[in-house]
């Protein structure tokens, strides 16, 4: 029995952040890489039902990036995963979430897991898309949102509740293999300590290339990607009227503003 | 063929609001001789056409489903099909709960150019683009789609301005394949409130986000909105947290406060999810010890300071 | 004359006195099984190697004990009555060994004896003196015990709660008032067999007529002739009570290792193994050890084991702590006497129970809730007032290491942890923004990487971060730039010091940290480091050594103070004001720095009022041990709030001065919540000299909040 969970290393920009000279990126100078947010809980879902489970169950992370994502992998595997896959090429640069989501499919064709879990979205890039288009790929059945999952390991089907807007959950019973991608809440992620990172850090990733799943650099990068990044930019900043002074000033303005709107109202 | 599809959504019986929205976003993408169709999917689609009459739709196309409710399978089917025959050159789709669910799959498995939380759309000599946020939406990025045919747009909510009521729009019917459904959808369910506050008739709000810290430091808050006449609202941290309920969350889990008219964020930043169920209000007064907080590009007012020295003052005042 | 002396035994048939030898060797057979059975729990610790040598270790235990300062600390009157029962029990101790010395070695072996004649006389009295010591001594005891009512002696709880179990515990006091019940026995019965022997052989001149020399005894002895006992009688008496008192001394002695009475030897051998800088320098965690921190009672160390037993329930720790003060449920004395409880119920055992049963951790009796561990400052006070030397601060460290590890504590302390993770600091900045508080200044602040400079500032994350302590580190610059010192800080090469990360227990991330500073010191140049933050200057100077950085460091009180005296920052205006000083426990307690900030108060010319609880006996703010990173439980006193009543008692105060930036922060805060603002005034004492020394040529920029 196999959990595959596919995790992202975000990048967050530092204040003084440069755009980059062709236009179309920022400076990875300013760049500060973590795990995103959202695979805190997709990971922590997967050992969860490991740990609950009485056979064995093999949690593997997977991610597609350069080397410095191992250090998000150890993370991963500090916190109970049992292995970590890390593919990359060079060719893998520019990919949307599409293209990367052809690498995730094949590896996950590959592994063959019970479930695949990934984040509802990424915290930088929020495409909410990654998972998804995985599963459309992988042709697998797919459920987004996740907030709530009742799964038996080896079941051939799961109940899940997805999150709605307005706070409505809607209950689906999904046929396993399935992809899901898990909403932040679901659970409370473990914390992984530094000694526990540290010792992960003597476990090996392995580190693979697109070809070792059969895919060439048409399919990756640019290439593969239904979408071009034509120019990226700093919008003009925000609109906000900024009321000045101290805060016995600001706050006698704020009550002005709200005996005028209730006088209204 | 060329032309715009819109997939407009529904729930419970009840045509969602931003379906309106993506058909004014398609009105921006009219080019030549383009005409606008809008989807409609549901056990009884004929229902929402009244409210699908609007100006600028040329089309409403009506697809019976099995399923009560929105299902993937059913969904990226009949889109996939409605698709293959009218060959539209823009597809325009929410950027919600519903279209995570099948979007994707549908532009992965098609090759659509495919971008999603699109906030503009334009052509430019000709050709689409499609902006989105980046890097947590402290940088705008532009997106274009160059050979591909059909190019599939979730759209953020909120961005645009649903027409007026009008038109004569031709109605038809399309006949989607029959698909396996193999994410049945079973019930919905809601989730317990604690307190039965209605955040969506409360037409004056005050929300605490992650600024506030601790539990202990709620109870201030919760006088001061007593205090204004503000219902208690929070951003998703603190109902994750458990420190009020989630029936007081606003946000786009949240309860979308359609009716707020005047709304105080002290101690939110900004995240776009929290955004999302606020962008309408009229008035929004950010309160943020960062200058550098989101929220104060969506607000109209905004005091960078201390949020407990104002929320202090601030009730002196009442 | 021959010379005068006792007949030991005498008129006792052979029988008898071999009997009481059978009696005297089993009593210390029973001792003596009890010393193994003790010395096989402490076995079953972890190993540990103890540093500096055992003689000079013996030397200062020795002085400890016989000074009794450590008792006498904050309780002159129990120190006091202590001294008396220790002096009082050491001679009579004494007597009877050279009793036994004579009797039972060198007069049988080699014919010598020496107690007899003035020696015996001298002997005599000095131990009639000891027995009145004695019992004088245990009298007050009892009164202290039974009448005084005091707070610390209260063996109410606040780590468990009624019902539980081991929440009220009577064999602790049985225990107390039997031990103090049955010395005081052996004690008057002592004298009244003196007496009785007396009146016995009042006609025996060598006898009666040096009564006096046994002055108690004598007393007792012309009450007991007055009241018609009769020779015989006497004899009589004298016998029984010889029995009486004989057989309850074996028994106490037989029973020392198995009762309170081991405090005899386990207080001083506490004493002899104490880590001078215990809580200041924690211990690593050893490369060999599989899960970090405490577990199992058998995770302590052999030394550990021992100060458990140690402990003799005075309650001065339990007093002293401000987490108990204020309603937590820690009390370290009952952590010390839970694990001590552990240890006895399944260490003493003949085999080892297994693994769950030695789980130090939970609600149980003899274990340690998680609360507790988590309620702790780690302010050092019971470690410092502690008379014999248990070392209560490493031991919840070393539990909380485990806590940590399986990731059960708060989620605003993980997050924290998280954060310093990411980014170095507990402020989730960039590291790039260390220094912004720098740009506000009309000078550039060197960067000791790149230039060699006299004078390296650790400013630290406070203190870089925080908007109010920013304003304090601008003002410490522009007084070192006016004093001419050639200072530079390390910028963004500077992380968290991780003094409190490691008390939290995060052992893992603290070498993270500390490995990094002291790589980014050891790139620098300059020739000492100063601090304005004494959780860093803590760390630095006491820890830094065990992971490769040795280097010489001062609190910036040291550094201003000079600088005041050698006329470099000159008082301008002296200020006047009435102060009190609260001494930050990593300044004061841990590192003894008390004196530094007293004589700057004194040159820029304030008035110090003491308050009742200063220098070593200071009272936390409550934000060590990570608990600013904790919220406090909604309702209850702050250890800050009841510091503040403390100073807003004072009369006319003005200005309570602080020298630590968690202070400030912890400080300004409870001035507003307990309703003193407008009364006095928190201030960094760094602000009070800038105010007292000429003002700078050109003002500084207003301050930044964040950039």
């Amino acid at each position: 029995m196999k959990i595959l969970v596919a995790v992202k290393q975000v990048a967050a920009l530092e204040e003084d952040f440069e755009i980059r000279a062709d236009g179309r990126g920022i400076d990875p100078d300013f760049l500060v890489r973590d795990l995103n947010e959202w695979d805190d809980f997709s990971l922590e879902e997967a050992v969860k039902i490991k740990e609950a489970a009485t056979d064995p169950i093999e949690v593997v992370v997977v991610s597609v990036g350069p080397d410095e994502v191992d250090e998000s992998l150890r993370k991963c595997l500090a916190k109970g995963a049992d292995r970590a896959i890390r593919v990359w090429d060079d060719a893998v640069e520019g990919s949307d979430p599409v293209a990367i989501a052809r690498i995730l499919a094949a590896v996950a064709a590959h592994e063959a897991p019970d479930l695949l879990f990934a984040g509802v979205q990424s915290s930088d890039q929020s495409f909410a898309a990654t998972g998804i288009a995985t599963a459309g790929l992988l042709g697998w059945p797919h459920g987004a949102v996740v907030a709530n999952l009742q799964y038996s390991p080896g079941a051939k089907s799961a109940v899940f509740r997805r999150e709605l807007e307005g706070g409505l959950l809607h209950e689906v019973e999904i046929q396993c293999p399935a992809v899901l991608t898990i909403q932040a809440g679901i659970n409370t992620p473990r914390y992984a300590s530094l000694r526990s990172i540290k010792q992960a850090a003597a476990r090996p990733i392995e580190v693979k290339s697109i070809a070792d799943f059969r895919l060439d650099a048409t399919q990756v990068g640019e290439s593969g990607s239904l979408s071009r990044v034509r120019r990226m930019y700093v919008p003009e900043k925000g609109r906000a009227q900024l009321i000045e002074g101290s805060p016995a000033e600001q706050a006698a303005r704020l009550a002005a503003i709200i005996r005028e709107f209730k006088g209204v109202a | 063929m060329a032309g715009i599809l819109v997939i407009a959504e529904q729930r419970r019986g009840e045509l969602r609001p931003v379906s309106l929205e993506l058909i004014a976003a398609a009105q921006e993408l009219r080019q030549g001789g383009d005409s606008v169709a809008v989807a409609i999917l549901g056990p009884e689609p004929q229902e929402f056409v009244a409210a699908l009459t609007v100006a600028g739709v040329d089309e409403i196309v009506t697809i019976r489903t099995e399923v009560p409710e929105f299902d993937p399978d059913t969904f990226e089917a009949a889109a996939g099909a409605l698709i293959a025959e009218r060959r539209p050159a823009v597809v325009l789709v929410a950027h919600s709960v519903d279209s995570f669910g099948y979007a994707a799959a549908l532009a992965a498995r098609q090759g659509f150019g495919f971008a999603s939380d699109v906030f503009k759309v334009e052509r430019i000599d000709g050709e689409l683009v499609a902006t989105r946020g980046g890097y947590g939406q402290k940088v705008s990025v532009e997106l274009d789609f160059p050979g591909r045919s059909t190019v599939l747009l979730c759209l953020r909510a909120n961005m645009w301005k649903a027409p007026d009521p009008g038109a004569s729009p031709n109605v038809t019917a399309f006949a989607a394949p029959a698909a396996p459904s193999r994410a049945a959808g079973r019930s919905f369910v809601e989730v317990s409130a604690a307190d039965d506050v209605d955040m969506t008739a409360a037409e004056f709000i005050l929300t605490i986000g992650r600024g506030v810290g601790e539990e202990a430091k709620i109870p201030q808050f919760r006088e001061l909105a007593d205090a204004v006449g503000a219902t208690l609202g929070c951003s998703r941290p603190i109902a994750d947290a458990g420190w009020l309920p989630k029936s007081r969350q606003v946000g786009q889990s949240g309860k979308t406060a359609s009716n707020c008219q005047l709304y105080i964020a002290m101690g939110v930043s900004g995240a776009i999810q929290h955004l999302a169920g606020m962008k309408h209000v009229s008035t929004i007064v950010a309160v943020n010890s960062d200058p550098g907080a989101s929220i104060f590009g969506v607000a109209r007012y905004g005091i960078v300071g201390d949020i407990f020295e104002i929320a202090e003052e601030l009730r002196k005042s009442f | 004359m021959d010379a005068v002396t006792r007949i030991l035994f005498e008129a006792f048939p052979t029988a008898e006195i071999r009997f009481f030898y059978a009696i005297g060797y089993t009593a210390i057979g029973i001792f003596g099984y009890g010393v193994y059975v003790q010395l096989r729990k402490y076995r079953r610790g972890a190993g540990l190697a103890l540093e500096g040598g055992l003689w000079r270790r013996f030397g200062t235990m020795s002085a400890s004990v016989l000074n009794h300062r450590t008792i006498a600390r904050r309780d002159q009157a129990a120190g006091g009555a202590h001294r008396l029962i220790f002096y009082g029990f050491a001679l009579l101790f004494l007597g009877t060994s050279t009793i036994t010395l004579q009797y039972d070695i060198l007069e049988p072996l080699f014919g010598i004896r020496f107690w007899n004649g003035a020696f015996y006389l001298w002997f005599s009295l000095v131990l009639d003196i000891a027995g009145v010591m004695l019992v004088a001594g245990l009298v007050f005891m009892m009164v202290r015990r039974g009448w005084m009512k005091l707070p610390k002696l209260d063996y109410a709880r606040p780590d468990r709660n009624p019902g539980d179990p081991d929440f009220d515990r009577p064999q602790y006091r049985r225990e107390d008032w039997a031990f103090l019940w049955i010395l005081v026995i052996i004690g008057c019965t002592g004298y009244i067999l003196e007496a009785a022997r007396l009146v016995w052989l009042q006609d025996r001149p060598d006898v009666w007529d040096t009564r006096w020399w046994s002055p108690v005894g004598a007393a007792i002895a012309e009450l007991m002739r007055v009241s018609g006992l009769t020779p015989a009688a006497g004899g009589a008496l004298r016998h029984a009570l010889w029995w009486f008192h004989g057989l309850i001394a074996l028994v106490l002695i037989a029973l020392i290792p198995w009762t309170k009475g081991k405090h005899i030897f386990t207080a001083a051998a506490s004493l002899m193994v104490r880590d001078p800088l215990a809580a200041q320098r924690l211990p690593r965690i050893p490369d060999s050890q599989q899960l970090p921190g405490v577990t199992s009672i058998t995770d302590f160390t052999w030394k550990q084991l021992l100060h458990l037993d140690a402990c003799t329930k005075c309650g001065r720790c339990h007093d002293a702590c401000p987490a108990r003060t204020v309603g937590a449920p820690l009390s370290p004395r009952d952590v010390i006497l839970s694990l001590r409880e552990l240890a006895n119920s399944t260490l003493q055992a003949a085999t080892l129970p297994d693994v769950v049963a030695l789980d130090a951790h939970g609600k149980a009796p003899g274990q340690v809730a998680m609360e507790t561990l988590w309620s702790c400052r780690t302010c050092m006070a019971c470690v410092e007032i502690c008379p014999v030397a248990v070392e209560h601060v490493p031991i919840i460290v070393q539990m909380r290491r485990k806590l940590v590890e399986e990731g059960q504590m708060e989620p605003l302390l993980q997050k924290t942890l998280q954060t310093i993770a990411k980014s170095g600091n507990s402020f989730g900045e960039s590291k790039r923004k260390r220094s912004a508080w720098t740009k506000a200044l009309p000078f550039p602040v060197r960067d000791a990487r790149k230039e060699p400079v006299d004078l390296l500032w650790f400013v630290g994350d406070y203190a870089s971060f925080d908007p109010r302590n920013q304003k304090v580190s601008q003002t410490f610059a522009t007084l070192l730039q006016e004093a001419g010192v050639d200072f530079g800080i390390l910028h963004d090469g500077e992380s968290n010091a991780g003094n409190d990360i490691r008390r939290v227990g995060e052992e893992g991330l603290y070498e993270m940290l500390a490995t990094s500073n002291i790589s980014a010191l050891q790139s620098a140049q300059f020739n000492s480091i100063v601090t304005t933050d004494p959780h860093s200057f803590n760390t630095i100077r006491n820890e830094y050594p065990d992971f490769g950085g040795k280097f010489t460091i001062a609190h910036y009180t040291t550094t201003l103070e000079e600088l005041l005296a050698a006329g470099r920052l000159q008082v301008t205006k002296p200020l006047g004001y009435r102060v009190t000083f609260h001494d930050p426990c990593h300044l004061g307690r841990f590192n003894k720095g008390y004196e530094a900030p007293r004589g700057i108060l004194k040159a820029i010319g304030c008035e110090l009022i003491e308050m009742g609880r200063c220098r070593a006996n200071s009272f936390c703010c409550g934000a060590g041990g990570g608990r600013i990173w904790i919220p406090d439980p909604v309702g209850s006193e702050k250890p800050a709030q009841n510091r503040m009543r403390e100073a807003a008692a004072i009369e006319g105060l003005e200005v309570y001065v602080v020298s630590c930036p968690k202070d400030l922060t912890m400080f300004e805060d409870a001035l507003k919540t307990t309703g003193n603002e407008g009364k006095f005034v928190v201030k960094e004492l760094i602000e009070l000299v800038r105010e007292a020394v000429a003002p700078p040529l050109a003002a500084p920029a207003p301050s930044v909040v964040t950039s």
